[in-house]
C-alpha cells in the first residue's frame, strides 16, 4: 500500500478519556453564569413621614447620597449596592394607599442592616448626634448588632461581623 | 461590604424559607437554626429570623431591652423588578400568593404588593422609566 503523503501532517489519533472533574467545573461555571446574570441593585422602600428629615438623617448619619427627590412625597437614596426609596404615606396620587383606603406608615421590624468596620465606635459618633438607639450592642451568632431609629421611627440596624461570619464569596 | 443585608421577621422561618425559594427566585444559603436563614438573591441577602427569647441565641430577634417583642408585618419592604408584571402576578396568583392590592400605577413604574406567610410586604416593580430600573447606577 503507498503511503499516503499526508500523513505526516496529521495529528496523532489519541483517545479521549472523559475526565468528571473538568466537567463538573465546566458546569459550575455555566451555571454561574446563568445564574445571577442581570445584576440588580437592591432595592428598599421606606414609608417616612417628613421626606426632608429623612433624607437629612439618611444622609448625614448613614453615609447615603442622595440621588433623586423629584417631589416632596419621595426620594432616592443610593449607599453602595443599596438603593433606598423614601416614600410619604399617601403621596403619589395615593399609589402606595390600599384599595380599602388603608394608609402605609412607618415602623415595623423588618430592617435594612448596615454593615460597619467599628460597631462601638459608629454607635458613640451617632450618639454624639443624639440618634436614637432602640438596644445597646447586642452579641449575636456571627455578628454584634444595634438597632437604631430614623426621625419616623423605622429600624435601621448596624452590624459588625464576628468570627464565622459567613460571606458569600463575590465573583 | 456591597451585599446589601435586609432583616425580615417571620413566624415560621420553614415556610417562609419555602415561600422566598420557590415563589422569588431566592436561594437558601444558610438554614442553621430553626429561627434562622439567610437567602440570597442578586446583591440582596435577605435575613429570615423567628423571634426567641431574651437568653436565646439569635441577636437579631430577641425582644428589646423594654420587653417589646419583634414581629413580622408593617410596610417596608424590599422591592424586586421584574419584566412582565401582569404574567408575574398571574403565575403567583395560581400558586395561592396573596396580593394586598392589584397592580397600580406610579410615577416610575407599576407595582403591587404581596405578602409573605408571615404577613411581610414584598413589592413587585416592572420599570415605566429607564431611571427607575434597577440596573447598577
Amino acid at each position: 500500500m503507498t503511503p499516503d503523503a499526508l500523513d505526516a501532517l496529521r495529528l496523532p489519533i489519541v483517545p479521549v478519556v472523559p475526565r468528571q472533574e473538568f466537567a463538573a467545573a465546566l458546569l459550575r461555571r455555566i451555571e454561574e453564569r446563568a445564574g445571577p446574570v442581570v445584576r440588580q441593585t437592591a432595592t428598599v422602600r421606606y414609608f417616612v413621614t417628613d421626606l426632608d428629615a429623612a433624607v437629612a438623617f439618611y444622609c448625614r448619619n448613614l453615609d447615603f447620597d442622595e440621588e433623586l427627590r423629584p417631589s416632596p412625597v419621595f426620594a432616592m437614596l443610593y449607599r453602595g449596592d443599596l438603593r433606598l426609596l423614601l416614600s410619604v404615606p399617601g403621596g403619589q396620587g395615593g399609589a402606595h394607599t390600599l384599595p380599602d383606603g388603608t394608609v402605609p406608615e412607618p415602623g415595623g421590624w423588618n430592617r435594612i442592616s448596615l454593615e460597619v468596620a467599628d460597631l462601638v465606635a459608629t454607635v458613640d459618633a451617632l450618639r454624639e448626634r443624639r440618634v436614637r438607639f432602640r438596644t445597646d450592642v447586642v452579641t449575636g451568632v456571627g455578628v454584634r448588632q444595634i438597632l437604631l431609629e430614623d426621625p419616623s421611627g423605622n429600624l435601621v440596624e448596624l452590624f459588625e461581623p464576628r468570627a464565622g461570619y459567613h460571606e458569600r464569596p463575590r465573583g | 461590604m456591597s451585599t446589601v443585608s435586609v432583616r425580615y421577621i417571620v413566624i415560621d422561618v420553614d415556610a417562609a424559607v419555602a415561600f422566598y425559594c420557590q415563589h422569588l427566585g431566592f436561594r437558601e444559603e444558610m438554614h442553621p437554626a430553626p429561627s434562622f436563614a439567610m437567602l440570597s438573591r442578586g446583591d440582596l441577602r435577605l435575613v429570615l429570623v423567628s423571634p426567641v427569647g431574651a437568653d436565646q441565641r439569635g441577636g437579631g430577634s430577641r425582644p428589646m431591652p423594654d420587653g417589646r417583642k419583634q414581629e413580622p408585618g408593617g410596610w417596608n419592604r424590599f422591592m424586586l423588578e421584574v419584566g412582565d408584571l401582569a404574567g408575574t402576578v398571574d403565575a403567583l396568583r395560581e400558586k395561592g400568593v396573596h396580593f394586598r392590592n392589584d397592580i397600580v400605577t406610579g410615577v416610575g413604574g407599576r407595582q403591587i404588593l404581596l405578602d409573605d406567610p408571615s404577613g411581610n410586604p414584598v413589592e413587585l416593580f416592572e420599570p415605566t422609566r429607564p431611571e427607575a430600573r434597577l440596573a447598577s447606577r
